[in-house]
């Protein structure tokens, strides 16, 4: 479906490197990402998680085209058609799965994920992705990635927004922590993205609200179930004074069991997962506005739970002081939502904090060099934030332009 | 309301100066003078409030919480307190809510498995509203209960009296003592009534198949006995229930599908006959009911 004649489009450095693989499928313009990690002596070319990023999107994607450099520094992607879990194109029963090797433990699921969210409504067929593996994360990590909690509770309610929320799930059925040296994860997350659509709806979110509503999830990931109350407690006594609605729920569950990669001689011995505990908040304003934060325990451990809930809770409070609709780890999808949207001027309030981070200057630049038109700014209603207009592509679904 | 307070700050402005002095068991042996202004300002403060015990009402409050023993010995410190004054109004009063767990701090079952679930949680969860009426209905459960038991009882023995007067006759059964509950084969039939009086299409002892000249036999010997019935009581000028005719069953003209609403299509022509126009045209139908259907039947 791509033509071959269309001219790559040219990037360059490791940074951003889903997200402009989710804007060339979402667009259907070929790229070449060059120089990646080109200097670092160590760590040349792509990274395991990236490879493990690009070949879920080759088995998600129909006449997908990737060619690797010698020294895995230089990309060309052509992206084909988003098919989803279609049948007999890798899925099983309309389960596709796809497993996390362990060299992929430095990122979280939502590292997959959120990109991932971003196409599932352009897709012909529903999206059924069952993650496995000793790589696969389930809870916050020390790189930025979120914990699948606050995808779930603060990224995919953003989706209703866009006129996607039907049965959108995800299940998690083994969580994780970040594992240390010589550990492993084992996660296990069922994704389920069933909506599809032509476009997503023009999004005017202008008025944050305030906040009125907060939410949480404190996981504990074989280790004691206290640990939970401990952080929870430090957390509500931060926040209680602000939100007095405060409720943090809490989960226990035992270590993820892996088979062993080191004992040989015993093929069925199994290996204990690595342990550890977290909390996510998700406060919630009267507009429908969210803002999440997310704090995990080391892999290496040596925090306290307390530690942990009070951090969380003062990440949180910072999150709402930056303002603006959209905090800044949802900022890049519901932008991209709306520049795939319907050509109309979309406007979302944003906080100037968040308007300035790299990811959005990025994506930004990012969306231009792919075609799409530039977006505008103005000052908001509040000192601090900015209102960015998007105007849409209107090119929407290319797989459902005929259904 | 203004006025009153006012009074009654005046009244204890003064009258708390002197009564700390009271209180206090050095000052036991106390004249008569205070005492009467101690017993005027407590007939003013009775007469507003409740009766208050004089002596050991402090030591009784403060033993069970010992926050309020220790505000009240910081009260009783500053003896010299005396009443709502200008000054009070200076201090800022500092109320710290800094305990985390209350007594609502659980969630509800079904909020926390919306929050739990595997969706993502919408903005909005219900909580679902009590139904109060259910507690209305529950206040006087022990008379309403067993009025609605009666009535139920009192309708089935209604329905059932028949059958009960047939097997309480002494032709019927030996037995004297007569009884209120129906067994067997009656206890069937009274189903079989109530049944039918629910809607029920037929009774459920009709049997089903059986040879037809048995069935046939059995439809005739009904509507003989029916008949005799009918011409007894018109011998004899009693007014039975109206005739219930049958009404037979007229089957619909089929049509196909695409056909003409109207008419016969045949060899390409729309054929009319001559009661469809009469239907179209509305008219004159008194009278020609002969020829019509002799021209139908014709035609056929």
């Amino acid at each position: 479906m791509t033509d071959q004649t269309q001219p790559l489009l040219r990037f360059t450095g490791h940074r951003h490197l889903a997200i402009r693989l989710v804007l060339s499928t979402l667009t259907g313009r070929p790229i070449r990402i060059s120089n990646i990690r080109s200097n670092s002596p160590t760590h040349q070319g792509l990274q395991p998680h990236e490879v493990s990023f690009i070949r879920l999107l080759d088995s998600i994607t129909n006449g997908s085209k990737i060619e690797f450099g010698m020294s895995g520094s230089t990309l060309v992607y052509r992206p084909g058609l988003i098919t989803g879990s279609a049948e007999g194109l890798g899925a099983s029963n309309g389960v596709l799965n796809h497993e996390i090797s362990k060299e992929c433990r430095t990122r979280g699921i939502t590292y997959f994920l959120i990109p991932l969210c971003l196409l599932a409504p352009f897709s012909k067929s529903p999206f059924n992705i069952l993650f496995t593996g000793p790589g696969c994360i389930t809870s916050a990590t020390s790189s930025g990635d979120p914990s699948i909690d606050t995808l779930r509770t603060a990224i995919l309610p953003l989706y209703k927004n866009f006129g996607v929320d039907r049965n959108l799930e995800i299940r998690i059925l083994r969580r994780s922590c970040a594992p240390s040296r010589g550990k492993l994860a084992g996660g296990e997350v069922h994704f389920v993205f069933p909506h599809q659509i032509r476009l997503p709806r023009t999004l005017h979110l202008l008025n944050a609200g305030w906040v009125k509503r907060i939410r949480g999830v404190a996981y504990a990931i074989g280790v004691s179930g206290s640990n939970n109350a401990r952080a929870i407690d430090a957390a509500r006594g931060v926040l209680n004074k602000f939100v007095p609605d405060t409720y943090i729920f809490s989960d226990v569950s035992s270590a993820p069991l892996l088979p062993s990669p080191s004992d040989s001689n015993d093929p069925s011995g199994k290996t204990k997962g690595a342990v550890g505990f977290g909390l996510s908040l998700v406060a919630e304003s009267s507009t429908g506005c969210f803002y999440s934060s997310d704090v995990a325990s080391p892999p290496d451990g040596g925090t306290t739970p307390e530690d942990v809930g009070k951090q969380g809770a003062y990440q949180l409070l910072e999150t709402i002081s930056q303002g603006g609709c959209v905090e800044k780890c949802a900022a890049t999808t519901v932008l991209v939502l709306m520049g795939m949207g319907s050509e109309d001027v979309g406007r979302l309030a944003l906080g100037r904090d968040v308007v300035g981070s790299e990811e959005v200057v990025q994506l930004g630049r990012d969306l231009r060099a792919f075609g799409g038109a530039g977006w505008g700014f103005r000052d908001g209603r509040d000192e601090g934030e900015v209102v960015v207009s998007v105007v849409g592509r209107g090119v929407g679904n290319v797989g459902r332009k005929a259904a | 309301m203004a006025p009153t307070l006012g009074k009654r700050k005046r009244v204890t402005r003064e009258g708390l100066e002197q009564s700390s002095h009271l209180h206090s068991p050095s000052s036991a042996s106390s004249n008569s003078d205070s005492e009467d202004v101690q017993d005027i300002f407590r007939r003013a403060f009775e007469a507003k409030f409740k009766p208050l015990d004089v002596e050991p009402q402090e030591s009784k409050i403060t033993e069970p919480e010992e926050e309020e023993e220790e505000e009240e010995e910081e009260l009783e410190e500053d003896s010299d307190w005396s009443g709502i004054s200008s000054e009070a109004e200076d201090e800022i009063e500092v109320i710290e809510h800094s305990t985390t767990r209350r007594l609502g701090d659980r969630l509800s079952k079904a909020e926390m498995r919306a929050f739990m679930s595997s969706k993502p949680p919408t903005s909005t969860i219900q909580t679902p509203s009590k139904p109060t009426f259910s507690k209305l209905a529950k206040d006087d459960d022990p008379t309403e209960a067993s009025h609605l038991k009666n009535d139920l009882a009192l309708q089935r023995l209604l329905r059932d009296s028949h059958l009960l007067s047939s097997l309480n006759s002494p032709s019927a059964s030996g037995n004297s003592t007569p009884t209120l509950s129906l067994t067997g084969s009656s206890r069937h039939k009274s189903i079989d009534l109530h049944l039918q009086s629910l809607g029920a299409k037929s009774s459920i002892f009709t049997q089903k198949s059986m040879p037809m000249q048995d069935r046939k036999r059995i439809l005739s010997k009904a509507t003989q006995r029916e008949e005799r019935r009918r011409a007894e009581a018109r011998e004899n000028g009693i007014v039975l229930e109206k005739e219930k005719r049958v009404k037979k069953y007229v089957k619909e003209r089929a049509k196909g599908v695409g056909g003409p609403g109207v008419g016969r299509f045949k060899g390409g022509t729309l054929t009319l006959s001559k009661r469809d126009i009469a239907d179209i045209t509305g008219g004159g139908r008194s009278g020609k009911g002969k020829g019509k259907g002799k021209g139908t039947y014709g035609k056929r």
